[in-house]
């Protein structure tokens, strides 16, 4: 079972790039992102679908990763609409919410900000395989060792949890199923009863997922694993001029932006 | 029975998952050469995965002693070494792989044992070529098939180079041709003696290993070369076992007045026996 938004295999100069690169760039991109004004918001747009392009992913697969949250961009976007002031549009002052020019502005701007901001995450995710991920974040935390942060086990922390995040979709996906071959339909249902029904769901899943979550340890013991510092087989390229003068772009380009957006 | 370099040994094993449980393994015995290919076979719940849990040091005996190679699994200090030379492939792929794509999985060992990127890399890349899935390197662990799954699970306990591999029903839930590939590579294994504890539920299964050990309610009930254990009859339908369907037709053929051997595991033997049975007419 695919689950969207997860490593796509592929090779592409995105799929090549230096996987702290592409970190820092989406973290940078993000920054951006959120301090951009509607307009300059529009170039973040091009610039991504550029990317989407040469990556060779396909705009359904972009598609499948945004639709989870379809309910929640359409919250955003009504929410903005209706709560922005404003001179309302002709017809509608008599409607209890505000409806105006500014506030349809307003919801396509924020909504749109963050479909952006999805977006270049999920294309981090489909470029960049997991273990080099997380080398990309051992090497921006590792300072923190000197904090005496477990860096170790916290990167592994965040290892797992992407692991066992397909495992706990996987785990619904199949209850659900089990449900409906035996008949079960929740439309035929009052609201005590789904609430019912949704809370012995939730239990089954769970329990589901801790004894998966326990069989995963023991194989993870049966295969030495032990709390501490462990070595990877990803090994990332040695820092050269290209990777330091991306950073600094980066770096600069957020910079810039912030720049702008407080004393333009 | 001291600990022996070079086996596998139980000595009088017990072990209880509760306190006041029944025993789960009940005074097991059993010495497993390095290089033998053992089928562990038995009802349902009558103890083969606690007993090959009790190699890897994931279950201490409860009574009695399990050593590998002279390193007694009790010693908490021996754990690292005892699960570097005992890799296990446990029954459900699904939830012994840890990584997100197939090198990665396979890397996950070595670098539990802290070795450097180079030789994780090698051994990664040796694993993968000995299971045949070199190909899939790359692949994300959601897209591939149930046989693929298992397949990358035997890969990294290869990627251990452990000295004896522990199967936990290898077969269950494949298609015969996945099946095959994964029969063939465990031969393949123990050719290069690699010691192999392999529990089955597939009788023609256990009849290709060199020695089949039988388990019933916790105890050793059989032990001994598959011809010698598939002429129990008795003994094996009263615990609810049945015989290889090559040996079941020997039996058939013998009691309707053929002059056939039961003591026939293989195919090949069957034919042999029917030829020359015919020829001597």
């Amino acid at each position: 079972m695919y689950h969207t938004g997860t490593y796509l295999s592929a090779d592409s100069p995105l799929h090549r790039l230096d996987p702290r690169i592409k970190l820092a760039g989406v973290v940078g991109l993000s920054i951006i992102i959120l301090m951009l004004g509607a307009l300059p918001l529009l170039f973040v747009c091009l610039a991504l679908l550029a990317l989407i392009c040469q990556s060779g992913i396909k705009m359904r697969t972009i598609g499948q990763a945004l639709q989870p949250l379809l309910f929640f961009i359409v919250l955003i976007f009504l929410v903005h609409t209706f709560l922005a002031k404003g001179e309302n549009l002709p017809g509608t002052s008599g409607l209890a919410l505000s409806f105006s020019w500014g506030g349809l502005q307003e919801g396509v701007f924020v909504s749109l900000r963050f479909v952006c901001l999805v977006v270049a995450a999920v294309l981090l995710t489909l470029t960049t395989p997991p273990s080099q991920m997380i080398a990309a974040l051992k090497f921006f935390l590792q300072p923190l060792k000197k904090l005496r942060l477990p860096v170790d086990n916290m990167i592994f922390m965040i290892m797992l949890a992407l692991r066992l995040l397909p495992v706990l979709l996987g785990e619904k996906e199949r209850i659900e199923t089990a449900r409906k071959a035996r008949g079960y339909n929740i439309r035929q249902l009052g609201y005590s009863a789904r609430i019912k029904t949704f809370l012995t769901f939730v239990t089954r899943i769970l329990w589901n997922v801790f004894q998966r979550a326990d069989e995963l340890s023991a194989a993870m013991i049966a295969r030495n694993y032990q709390a501490g510092p462990r070595t990877s087989f990803v090994t990332l390229k040695p820092i050269d001029a290209k990777f330091i003068i991306l950073l600094a772009l980066i770096f600069c380009l957020v910079f810039f932006v912030a720049l702008i957006s407080f004393f333009g | 029975m001291g600990a022996e370099l070079g086996m596998i040994t139980l000595d009088d094993v017990y072990y209880r998952y509760e306190p006041d449980g029944i025993d789960a393994l009940c005074g097991i015995t059993l010495k497993i050469k390095a290089g033998e290919h053992l089928a562990l076979i038995g009802p349902n719940g009558c103890g083969k995965t606690t007993l090959i849990q009790h190699l890897d040091a994931l279950l201490l005996p409860s009574r009695g002693a399990v050593t590998i190679d002279g390193l007694d699994t009790r010693d908490a200090a021996q754990e690292v070494a005892v699960r570097s030379l005992v890799g296990m492939v446990f029954q459900n792929p699904e939830s012994q792989i840890v990584g997100m794509t197939v090198e990665e999985d396979v890397a996950f060992g070595p670098e539990n044992l802290c070795l450097p990127s180079a030789e994780i890399r090698q051994r990664v890349e040796e694993a993968l070529a000995k299971v045949g899935i070199a190909a899939l390197a790359k692949r994300n662990i959601e897209h591939l098939s149930g046989g693929e799954k298992r397949m990358v699970a035997i890969a990294g306990v290869l990627a251990m180079q452990p000295r004896y591999i522990a199967f936990d029903e290898p077969t269950a839930f494949l298609d015969p041709a996945a099946s095959a590939r994964i029969l063939e590579i465990i031969d393949r294994l123990n050719a290069e003696n690699i010691g192999i504890i392999h529990i089955t539920h597939n009788m023609a299964e256990a009849a290709q290993a060199s020695r089949i050990v039988v388990l019933n309610r916790g105890r050793l009930c059989l032990d001994g070369t598959p011809p010698e254990i598939f002429s129990r009859v008795e003994q094996l339908r009263k615990i609810g076992m049945q015989l290889p369907q090559i040996t079941e037709m020997m039996f058939q053929l013998q009691s309707q007045g053929f002059p056939v051997r039961t003591d026939i595991v293989r195919l090949e033997d069957a034919i042999a026996q029917i030829q020359s049975w015919a020829q001597s007419r």
